[in-house]
């Protein structure tokens, strides 16, 4: 068998983000090719490509040396190509062999043949080994169940080139077990293979060879066998941001603590404990689902925490919503401007004044004057680019929107404490990037505490003073900046 | 927004737009009306007098509209008040007043309940609505065992049949434009105005600026169900009677006001203004349109198709705008610009 999939020049331009850039290599029949990488270095950009969700701008896919030009997944379907996605796509309402031979029931004339589907699909679970009924609705099935669902649903298909996207993230280890076999099935039968997954001893396990990507580029491929640990996180760190880091203003006088967490549960975070003092700024490292956002949450009085306490401004205190966090002088910017963030459809003055409404008030009516000031005024501090105060915000660059943010929380007319910047810089140029390290510090000079979570490791370690790694629901470790490395954080985030 | 002069400025408006179509249905029924009838007085008398309970209906339909909501079971609980009000001032004796603020008090739970139903067990306001609707519609007939039940009360009736002015001003209208001024004010001027088109324009970025979208929503829907309790009383007072079918037709002629003026169907935007005009349009239609015989199934087919035209008159022009942003927020939401930490929650 000399199967073959070969990616040559991938490039795609994203507004604002260079998210692939010239990317080849090779996948061979019979092989697992791992991808490997950093949150933001392409393997998701690529795989969309690979299935053809997503057009690239340059570049091409051919397969056995056939030049493909997929216009839609159905296309990739068709050429033979099965991504499997972390967010799963089945129909929770239909039966297990429903969503597995969807887009393929067994039958004639539009009639489906229920028995040779059960039949079938009981063939295809007992290959798997696991006990799952056919006519099980797919909702009803533990998470993890469904992922192998996703997984016998490719399987089925029998395509030449299947992908993996982080497949293992909800998966116990005997369902790993089983999804191993199966992968080193499909090799043994000269499938293509294609692995992506942040667990390095994952890819040990199952990769013949692993490509390594960075910042949408191919920093370079190992063969498995002759690689180690050490040598791929240095290749999927290295990465120089000049002086950006050197020059910028820090706060070096910290005041007592403003902020302790005690031994904090919710449903997504498990005995996190850490203070952070007037003036510092606090980072927050770790993989995606590492739970920072969650832990942002708790305090900040979005999710209902179970146990544990928080003691903010020298006294105890639990918030019911997050209006009760504002008032006592916490603000949030969420890791999703767009969703989370801001109202897209109403003005730069609309957003900002949010959460101080009420100080805006004069009797009845809200003061227009003050409100027009308010934003006129985080508009020239943050030199965010309008025409005015009226402008959407949807009209905004990425880095104006979170300027507009940051504004919301700094303006006269709120006195926050506390700043949870969640992913700040996500999605915004890197000039503008630099910038929002500089007001970061700025904030700490004025005695706000800042927790700062961002999965960029090198601004993490670089801006921050001191880093928390978290890693499922816990804090795994924490390190000054002087001592912080991308290696050393990625290790503990790594963890197992 | 760039700077353009006064009249250049307000001819992109959605305004100029809505005054052009008022303008086009004005001359196109001046024409085709026999004799003129349209433009005469007392035509224009009869259609603005016929707008006075729909108003109401625009006004309650629209604020929830703008927060994202939607009432359908606004026509029968205005309905119902109209019974309620009958029943105890007819069958009972109770003066008018208490019966008024008692009947207010019924269709009040009614909105209660929806908000409860979406807010608390966050059932589908669209269906919610339509079973408390069927609820309320079902209640009143039993309790005016279908029949009609006549109001013999000056005080009340005057409200929706007497003018002032030499007969040419009925109170019922100064009452409509009393609330659509109120109302104005409080969606445009007021923090809480404010806080209903934050809210509909993205409730999970409201609440963690710390604006409350489910005091918001239990507001509105209290404040739809009051509002067509009082369209349904002044309609009472208009026939003189409350009958069995009343005002449970309109809940849709007040959404369609509001949408033809600009209140968009996703919340977040429109105003006060440009449903009034709508409102001003809709009823112009519906009333030259029967003026030139056109048989009221046909005159039915004819406000729909209106609605249509309405409705895609708003995506070709405002929301071309609008959906290209939309279009960019997607894919930008799609890049790989970073990680997504955990799971999206609302």
């Amino acid at each position: 068998m000399d199967g073959h999939i070969e990616f040559t020049g991938i490039g795609k331009l994203f507004p604002g983000v260079q998210a692939l850039a010239d990317v080849s290599f090779r996948a061979e029949s019979g092989q697992a090719l791992a991808l490997l990488g950093e949150n933001g270095a392409g393997k998701s950009t690529l795989l969309k490509i690979l299935s053809g969700d997503v057009r690239p701008d340059s570049g091409a896919i051919s397969i056995d040396g056939r030049p493909q030009n997929f216009q839609s997944p159905l296309d990739a379907l068709r050429a033979g190509v099965s991504v499997i996605y972390q967010e799963r796509q089945l129909v929770p309402t239909g039966s297990v062999a429903e969503n597995i031979f969807a887009g393929d029931l067994p039958g004639r004339f539009g009639i489906v043949d229920y028995g040779a589907l059960r039949a079938r699909t009981a063939e295809i679970v007992g290959k798997f080994g696991l006990n799952i009924d056919p006519d099980e609705p797919v909702g009803r099935l533990p998470i993890a169940r469904q992922q192998m669902v996703e997984i016998m649903k490719a399987y089925r298909r029998d395509s030449a080139v299947i992908a993996f996207d982080e497949p293992t993230a909800s998966l116990t280890d005997s369902e790993i077990a089983v999804l191993f076999r199966i992968i080193r099935e499909m090799k043994a039968n000269g499938k293509i293979i294609i692995y992506v997954s942040h667990r390095l001893s994952e890819i040990f396990q199952i990769s013949d060879r692993i490509a390594v990507l960075k910042d949408g580029r191919l920093v370079t491929t190992f063969e498995t066998s002759a690689s180690n640990e050490d040598e791929l996180i240095r290749a999927m760190v290295g990465r120089d941001l000049g002086d950006t880091y050197a020059n910028l203003s820090r706060n070096d006088k910290f005041g007592d603590t403003l902020l302790e967490a005690r031994e904090l549960e919710t449903e997504y975070i498990r005995k996190v404990s850490f203070a952070l003092r007037r003036g510092e700024v606090l980072g927050f490292a770790g993989l995606v689902g590492a739970g920072r956002t969650e832990l942002a949450r708790a305090i900040f009085g979005a999710d209902r925490v179970l146990s544990g306490s928080v003691i903010f401004n020298g006294e105890e205190v639990s918030f019911k919503s997050p209006k009760d966090a504002i008032a006592a002088g916490i603000a949030l910017c969420p890791e999703d401007r767009k969703e989370q963030g801001l109202v897209l459809f109403r003005s730069i003055r609309d957003n900002i004044a949010m959460p101080v409404l009420q100080k805006l008030k004069r009797l009845l009516f809200l003061d227009r004057r003050a409100d027009q000031k308010l934003a006129e005024s985080a508009i020239e501090r943050y030199g965010i680019r309008t025409t005015g105060a009226d402008k959407l915000v949807a009209e905004l660059s990425g880095g104006n929107q979170q300027k507009v943010i940051l504004g919301r929380w700094t303006s006269e007319k709120i006195e926050t404490k506390l700043l949870i910047l969640d992913e700040p810089t996500k999605g915004i140029d890197v000039g503008t990037k630099a910038e929002v390290y500089q007001i970061i510090c700025d904030f700490a000079k004025q005695g706000i505490g800042v927790i700062f979570i961002s999965s960029e490791l090198t601004e993490v370690i670089n801006v921050a003073d001191r880093i928390l790694v978290m890693k499922g629901g816990r804090i795994t470790g924490e390190l000054a900046r002087a001592e912080a490395t991308e290696e050393n954080v990625l290790a503990l985030a790594m963890s197992e | 927004m760039e700077k353009k002069s006064g009249f250049r400025a307000f001819t992109g408006t959605k305004t100029f737009t809505l005054l052009l179509l008022l303008a086009f249905i004005v001359a196109i029924f001046a024409i085709l009306t026999p004799g003129g009838g349209f433009l005469k007085p007392r035509n224009i008398k009869n259609m603005i007098n016929g707008m006075s309970v729909n108003s109401i209906l625009t006004i309650g339909a629209g604020c929830l509209l703008v927060s994202g909501q939607i009432d359908l079971s606004v026509g029968a609980v205005g309905t119902l008040s109209g019974v309620v009000f009958a029943l105890l001032f007819t069958g009972y004796g109770v003066p008018v007043i208490p019966a008024v603020i008692i009947s207010l008090a019924v269709v009040a739970v009614f909105g209660f309940i929806n908000a409860l139903l979406i807010n608390r067990f966050h059932t589908q306001g669209f269906i919610t609505t339509m079973a408390t609707g069927l609820l309320a519609q079902g209640l009143g007939y039993i309790l005016d065992g279908g029949k009609a039940i006549a109001i013999k009360s000056d005080a009340f009736n005057a409200v929706g049949t007497k003018s002032i002015f030499g007969g040419y001003l009925p109170i019922s209208v100064i009452i409509a434009f009393a609330f659509f001024a109120v109302y104005g004010l409080l969606m445009g001027r007021t923090k809480f105005g404010r806080s209903i088109y934050l809210v509909g324009g993205n409730p999970t970025a409201s609440y963690l600026s710390g604006i409350d979208p489910k005091r918001i929503s239990y507001t509105l829907f209290l404040n739809s169900a009051i509002l067509g309790g009082l369209a349904g009383l002044m309609y009472a007072s208009r026939m003189k009677s409350a009958t069995q079918s009343g005002i449970t037709n309109s809940s849709f002629a007040g959404m369609t006001a509001a949408i033809l003026g600009g209140i968009s169907f996703g919340g977040g935007a429109g105003g006060m203004g440009g449903a009034l005009l709508g409102l001003i349009i809709l009823s112009a239609f519906n009333n030259g349109i029967s003026g030139i015989g056109i048989p009221p199934y046909w005159q039915q087919v004819a406000s729909g198709a209106l609605l249509l035209v309405a409705l895609s008159f708003d995506y070709l022009s405002l929301r071309r705008k609008e959906l290209a942003l939309r279009r960019d927020a997607a894919r930008i939401h799609a890049a790989p610009g970073g990680a997504t930490d955990g799971n999206p929650k609302a």
